[in-house]
């Protein structure tokens, strides 16, 4: 599990919001790939299909790349492409503006911060606890790598998961 | 309390009276000698006591006088008003109480204060404990009576008038339609919050039939006449508004012919109700300068979102200059916890609980326009929701029907 990968993710996200880009691709990996459908799950990006170096063609009603498109299809992976493989992301403005606003990475690579359900749910409150600044915003959210997967601050808190801070979203 | 006291005392405690002053002061190490009894007044507390004579009828001569400036029909009320109270009564209670039960604070108990006097409960007479429901022939029997009473030319309004009139239960009226109720009363009315004052309060002077302020003190000028076509205000919104020049100082321009100097001013504008705007404005003249910023203010008013009337929603951040503002949302009841210049903003838009930190600079006019840009840029949970396709809810709202 690599935290640069995900730093320079963050960032490339950052910088393609700012360029006001509809879509465009990550490396592909299974922590990317999880992290992106745990975004695309609270609203973040509109779609996420991993397809080859070339973005997949556009669903004929969406109007962007879908993993369920029938006419087009995704090209399955085999162990041939895999390698060539990356996530294609769909992405979302609203109101002239980007609806994933600004990505930053908690832990780093050097630092990896872990909090449990009790910390976790003084953050989500708004609290700052153990060198995490807490959610004061609204629509802010934090990203957690568990053990049963990438989901959010507050879900997390919900199942009563502690696990790995990945990254914040205001 | 100490420990070592017996229980007997202890109880005791419950049941006496609580003394008004300790005989023995608490603080029995300060340098300041306690007093051992309590302190009298040098002097008997005198008392305005009024006496009935002083509440005499009007005489012959005065009344004469009055009818110059009443109308005969108001001369009747004022005698009638006479012959009806007692001077013995007035002189008993025509005066601010002074017993241990008196009221803490002036009213005169014509208005409904939310939170004290609402919700006036049905008395408990209203209800009876022996309700029946009635039973199905008794209401066969009322159909039977609505039917055969029927005018020849009926219509759906009779029915209506009969369906209303119709009673589910037996016995008292008053205890199927105007129960007593034991659950909390309401504390506020519609649309009443602890900000927001009362209606009858809200009303402007000319609502509540007083005399208009005289608007002396601001003639109307040029620049007056343009704002009031501009906004679509009146001369009295405006006068209400609340401006303040915030940051003023001189600029320069250095021309051929020598350094030109000239007046800077920086005011803002706002409502006390979620409204703001800041204006600059230079001029060789400073009250010019001064007029024309509060005038640009009040054009540039703009509405900002504000958190239950009271904070910002969200930690919000703003850049001018070298100056960086973070404006952080709080609790109620927190105050405004900010820099001067941010305070009377806040003040003028009308929120109370706030705290500001500035980073790098803290040049005043950077500092104003920072922090304008920070309100301005609140993001809005509402559009977040419909941003992300999600649905956003406020705890805080949950509870007590979300008045608090």
């Amino acid at each position: 599990m690599s935290l640069v990968n995900l730093a320079h993710v963050c960032s490339h996200l950052n910088n393609a919001t700012k360029a006001r880009l509809g879509i465009t691709s990550i490396p592909n990996s299974k922590m990317h790939l999880n992290l992106c459908l745990a975004l695309q799950h609270s609203g973040y990006l509109s779609s996420v299909v991993r397809g080859g170096p070339i973005p997949p063609p556009p669903h004929p009603i969406l109007g962007y790349p879908a993993m369920n498109d029938e006419i087009e299809g995704v090209e399955p992976i085999t162990q041939a492409n895999v390698a060539s493989r990356r996530l294609w992301l769909g992405l979302k403005y609203w109101d002239n503006k980007p609806v994933l606003g600004k990505l930053s990475m908690i832990s780093k690579p050097k630092r990896r911060i872990v909090l449990d359900v009790e910390n976790l749910r003084q953050v989500i409150r708004g609290h700052k606890a153990s060198y995490v600044d807490g959610l004061r915003s609204p629509g802010e959210n934090i990203f957690l790598s568990t053990d049963r997967g990438i989901l959010e601050s507050r879900e997390c808190v919900e199942k009563r998961l502690g696990g790995l801070l990945l990254c914040r979203v205001l | 309390m100490s420990l070592a006291r017996p229980a007997r005392c202890l109880f005791c405690s419950f049941s006496r009276i609580a003394p008004s002053s300790t005989r023995v002061s608490r603080r029995q190490f300060h340098p300041t000698p306690a007093p051992l009894v309590n302190r009298k007044p040098k002097f008997p507390n005198i008392k305005a006591e009024l006496k009935p004579d002083e509440f005499q009828h009007f005489t012959e001569e005065e009344k004469a006088q009055l009818a110059k400036e009443y109308s005969p029909a108001q001369m009747a009320a004022i005698e009638a008003g006479e012959k009806a109270i007692d001077p013995k009564d007035l002189a008993d209670q025509a005066r601010s109480r002074d017993d241990p039960m008196k009221f803490k604070y002036m009213d005169d108990f014509s208005v409904v204060e939310p939170g004290i006097d609402r919700h006036i409960r049905a008395p408990k007479e209203n209800s009876e404990y022996n309700t029946k429901f009635r039973t199905e022939d008794d209401f066969v029997e009322d159909f039977g009576r609505f039917f055969a009473n029927m005018p020849d030319n009926a219509s759906g309004a009779d029915f209506m008038r009969f369906a209303e009139s119709l009673r589910v239960t037996e016995g008292k009226e008053s205890s199927e339609l105007d129960p007593h109720s034991a659950l909390v009363p309401d504390l506020f009315g519609p649309g009443e919050t602890i900000s927001e004052p009362r209606t009858e309060e809200r009303k402007s002077a000319a609502e509540k039939g007083e005399k208009e302020r005289s608007l002396q003190a601001e003639e109307m000028t040029e620049g007056l006449k343009r704002l009031l076509l501009a906004t679509g205000y009146t001369e009295r919104q405006i006068m209400d508004l609340r401006t303040k020049t915030l940051v003023s100082h001189h600029v320069v321009n250095q021309t051929r012919l020598g350094k030109v100097r000239r007046h800077y001013r920086l005011s803002i504008a706002g409502n006390g109700n979620g409204l703001l705007g800041i204006g600059e404005a230079k001029s060789e003249e400073s009250s010019d300068a001064k007029t024309q910023s509060r005038y640009r203010a009040i054009r540039n008013m703009q509405p900002i979102s504000r958190y239950e009337n009271r904070t910002i929603f969200g930690d919000v951040k703003g850049k001018s200059g070298a100056v960086e503002v973070q404006l952080m949302h709080r609790p109620p009841g927190f105050g405004l916890r900010v820099q001067y210049l941010i305070y009377e903003m806040c003040r003028a838009a009308g929120i109370s609980d706030l705290s500001a930190r500035l980073g790098r600079s803290r040049n005043q006019m950077n500092t104003v326009k920072a922090a304008y840009q920070a309100l301005m840029g609140q993001r809005d949970p509402e559009e977040i929701a419909r941003a992300r396709g999600k649905k956003l809810v406020d705890v805080r709202k949950v509870y007590y029907a979300g008045k608090v």
